[in-house]
């Protein structure tokens, strides 16, 4: 078979000549009313290829993954399978035919412990199975794929990265030969990014295959062996990894340059920094429902015409630090100041009405109501003052008004109000949010990940957005994970580490080391800290 | 490559109209060919269902005599729906309605325009008191609201019974079955059809303009569609819960006063027949929107008063039952159904990948 010596364990294993792809798509087609998702896409996968496929938002990417998941049937062209025509009825087609997914949006039951849902709707499932036999089988599963799972864990219990090995492990213990991952990296630590990339190697160098969705395109170029991009709903080619830069894939996605400017250059006339804080956190203090600090002691002011930068990896309390600023969670000790007055303890309508944004961390679930329409979600932040909200009224007329108005000013392109939330893709959807954000932010806006699973171009554009924000005076957080983003914008970048602020430091001066030993929880002797955790 | 079915994410009202309007005329096809096999004459028995609900002066008056509380617990279960709280106790809460409304009719004197308001207000509080305690475990402790609600339903009614002959029983008969004539009742307005009938009419309107053009029907949708986003907003999500359960638990009792002041006029065991428990099959067949509550609740209504029919006719009352069964269960098919549609896949000429050619 493979000739060890000169291969190495993880590489992309040596395929026969010959060999048909494991998947190819020919002049594949999708339409939507009023949307073209795809149009004529071909595309081969060959076994033990990880193959990128990238593509702006609402480029068509989920949509044709659907398509060849047997999620949505295509409007036009075949699928091909190992060499033979194929048409997937149905999603359970796709499994039997050895292709599995893992989407954008997790499918897991949260109720459910780790072990269930791997068993969920699986054929090999025992007839009789007790809690005790899933587990074991799970912890089976788990060593033989390598990727460590708690088999007994309730899934709503579980950080982004373990509910994702969930979600991976279901669909490699059903065969997958063929595996599909919707932008997998969007909510994962480094770390957690790395184990991710180690497993994959080790699955292709199997002879399987790997179709992965990314906006970040050092990743891409770091995993993949080839990549197709998408435009439009049309593939625009197909190129070895080898060949590609990540200036040139940005180029051909966007089908025009992206400048990069110095965002953290004020522009002329912009506001200077308000020397007195609009917002600010003494001594706060957060316990979850088991009593454990999830925020301890942040002490924090919130300038306007700044933009504060919080580093961090995820799971440090960024979570509590946004909720508590934005009046959705009640301190246990401390205070939170607005204007230098205690402000209302966790009224997230209060704090709307004062001017404090939030685009929040999880969109979908906390953000959005998915199966309402554009409309509905669009007025949730101003439905209770004029126009829309009058005398206890909802004014519908100009609720779509809004939503126009919105959905313009986001350059999203959508068939018509109407339309559910959740047919939109998953870059739009989060465009949509930060413009309503950005509307009611007149004071401060807490932006948690606001660039997460949105293409390079957009986030040039959302980047944007906080810096004109910045430049008209408003406050500005700025949550991320992206450790250059936050040194182009941010002004001061606090770390979190276990719900503490480590330190604040100057972003003129930082550097990233620093940043990352603070992140790690290392203390701050000889760092440039300004004051020692306190802002 | 031929025509397959495909299904479609979203259904415009107007197909899903198409296909439910289908799914009613199949169930009743299907009726009809049960009854012919019985050995019954299917077009006898349609001729005089329809000479005794629509066809006629006493079928229409029959009709919206059954329509008015429909409309009511129809709407009781739809807008706790709206929220995501499902009240299955409409059945209980008319009951409470009708007890309050009862006792004022009976123990307190007074002329008709002032005790009729009474009886009302006096219902509608029973009937909220009688979802309180569920709609207070659910808002604020998480309780499941199924079974709490339902469960109090088999309360209510015993303690119906319980009044009925017992305490309040007719001393003027002396007979141990119901309480004596109520003194005053609602007034007619055309035939036996009382004011209770464009009352429950202008409520459901009212309720439909409620849900969807003010504030706080949009809170309730928010919170309905998704609770987290919801909170996010700032909208007080269990105070809304409470709000709508204790309109729900109003509107049913309404319901129980209009059937004992309106219709019965003597508070009796069994006074609700069931009709709590066809709201839930109303709701059901509304889908959430307060103004299909007018549909739903005529067909609901028109099989109720088809069965009456069917019951003179040597029928078992068990009929009525097993067709509201058809019918819902034909319009959940035609829901489902109503998605596909098929499409032709146009081949399209196959071209060989894209490979690596060009160069970025
Ligand atoms: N079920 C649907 N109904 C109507 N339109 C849809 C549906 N699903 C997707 N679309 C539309 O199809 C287009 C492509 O969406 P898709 O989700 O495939 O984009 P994407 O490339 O995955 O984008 P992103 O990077 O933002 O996730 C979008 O314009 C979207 O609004
Ligand atoms: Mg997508």
């Amino acid at each position: 078979m493979t000739d060890l010596r000169h291969t190495q364990p993880d590489a992309p294993p040596p395929i026969a000549p010959g060999t048909p792809p494991i998947l190819q798509l020919q002049g594949i087609c999708k339409y939507f009313p009023g949307v073209i998702a795809n149009q004529d896409v071909s595309l081969d996968i060959a076994p033990g290829e990880i193959h990128a496929l990238l593509g702006e938002n609402g480029a068509g990417k989920s949509t044709l993954m659907n398509v060849v998941t047997g999620i949505y049937q295509p409007d036009g062209g075949e699928i091909i399978l190992n060499g033979y025509g194929q048409s997937l009825a149905a999603p359970q087609d796709a499994i039997r035919a050895g292709i599995g997914m893992v989407h954008q949006h997790f499918k897991l039951v949260p109720a459910f412990t780790v072990a269930e849902n791997i068993h969920l709707g699986w054929r090999e499932t025992p007839f009789r199975a007790s809690a005790k036999t899933l587990e074991a089988r799970t912890r089976a599963l788990s060593d033989r794929f390598g990727f460590s799972v708690r088999p007994d864990a309730i899934v709503a219990d579980l950080s982004a990265g373990e509910q994702q090995r969930v979600e991976i492990l279901r669909v490699l213990a059903r065969q997958a030969r063929l595996l599909i991952l919707d932008e997998p990296t969007a909510v994962l630590t480094p770390a957690e990014t790395r184990d991710l990339f180690r497993a994959l190697r080790a699955f292709r160098a199997q002879g399987n295959a790997v179709i992965l969705i990314s906006h970040k395109l050092d990743e891409v170029i770091d995993i993949s062996d080839r990549i197709s991009i998408l435009r439009a709903g049309r593939n625009v080619g197909t190129y070895r990894t080898a060949d590609c830069t990540a200036a040139g894939l940005a180029t051909l996605m966007v089908g025009r340059e992206i400048v990069r400017r110095d965002l953290r250059a004020r522009a002329p006339g912009a506001a200077p920094i308000a020397p007195a804080p609009v917002l600010s956190l003494r001594a706060a203090t957060c316990r979850d429902p088991r009593g454990v600090e999830t925020l301890r002691d942040v002490t924090l002011d919130l300038h306007g015409g700044e933009i504060l930068g919080i580093a961090g990896v995820a799971g440090n309390g960024q979570r509590e630090l946004t909720q508590v600023l934005t009046g959705m969670m009640p301190l246990s000790a401390g205070e939170i100041l607005l204007d230098g007055t205690p402000a209302p303890l966790a009224d997230p309508a209060a704090f709307a009405r004062a001017g404090i944004g939030h685009i929040p961390e999880d969109r979908l679930r906390s953000g959005l109501a998915p199966s309402l329409d554009i409309t509905d979600n669009m007025a949730l932040r101003e439905y209770d003052r004029p126009p829309i909200g009058r005398h206890g009224l909802y004014d519908r007329a100009a609720a779509a008004r809004l939503a126009g108005t919105i959905v313009e000013a986001a350059e999203v392109r959508v068939p018509d109000l109407a339309t559910p939330i959740r047919n939109l893709s998953g870059g739009n959807q989060q465009r949509l949010v930060a413009r309503r954000e950005i509307r009611i932010a007149s004071r401060v806006l807490v932006a948690a990940y606001p660039s997460r699973g949105l293409d390079i171009g957009a986030i040039a554009t959302v980047l944007r957005y906080l810096t004109e924000l910045r430049d008209q005076g408003v406050a500005v957080v700025l949550v991320s994970e992206d450790l250059e983003e936050l040194l182009n914008v941010a002004d001061r970048i606090g770390v979190l580490f276990h719900g503490r602020l480590m330190a604040t430091i100057d972003a003129a001066t930082a550097d990233m080391e620093t940043i990352g030993l603070l992140m790690g929880g290392r203390s701050t002797q000889n760092s440039p800290a300004r004051d020692g955790g306190q802002a | 490559m031929a025509g397959t079915l495909q299904r479609q994410p979203t259904v415009t009202p107007a197909r899903r109209l198409a296909w439910r309007a289908g799914a009613v005329v199949t169930a009743l096809a299907i009726t009809t060919l049960f009854l012919a096999l019985s050995g019954r004459d299917p077009r006898l028995l349609a001729d005089l269902v329809v000479r005794s609900t629509v066809g006629s002066r006493f079928g229409l008056e029959d009709l919206a005599l059954f329509l008015t509380p429909l409309l009511l617990t129809g709407a009781a279960v739809t807008v706790t729906g709206r929220i995501g709280v499902w009240n299955i106790g409409a059945e209980g809460q008319f009951y409470a309605g009708a007890i309050g409304a009862t006792a004022i009719g009976l123990f307190l004197p007074g002329p008709s325009w002032l005790l009729l308001p009474l009886m009302a207000a006096s219902g509608i509080a029973c009937g909220m008191g009688w979802i309180l305690v569920p709609a207070l475990a659910r808002a604020y402790a998480g309780v499941n609201e199924i079974i709490t609600t339902l469960l109090l339903n088999f309360v209510a009614g015993l303690l119906t019974t319980y009044l009925a002959v017992g305490p309040w029983h007719d001393r003027v008969t002396g007979a141990l079955a119901s309480t004596g004539r109520l003194p005053v009742r609602i007034p007619e307005i055309w035939g036996v059809v009382h004011w209770g009938f464009p009352i429950a009419l202008a409520i459901v309107l009212g309720l439909a303009w409620l849900t969807t053009r003010t504030r706080w029907g949009y809170q309730i949708t928010i919170g309905g569609a998704n609770e987290q986003a919801a909170r996010y907003a700032g909208i007080p999500v269990r105070a809304r819960i409470l709000g709508v359960m204790l309109l729900s638990g109003g509107l049913a009792a309404l319901a129980g006063m209009f059937e004992v002041a309106g219709t019965v006029h003597r508070l009796q065991g069994g006074l609700a027949n069931n009709f709590g428990y066809f709201g839930i099959v109303v709701a059901v067949l509304a889908r959430g929107s307060c103004l299909n509550v007018l549909p739903a609740a005529l067909l609901m209504a028109f099989i109720l008063n088809a069965g009456i029919v069917l019951q003179t006719q040597q029928l078992t009352s068990s009929a009525v039952l097993a067709i509201t069964g058809l019918v819902l269960f034909m319009i959940a098919i035609a829901d489902e159904l109503a998605h596909y549609r098929p499409v032709t896949i146009r081949p399209v000429t196959p071209r060989p990948a894209t490979s690596a050619e060009a160069r970025p």
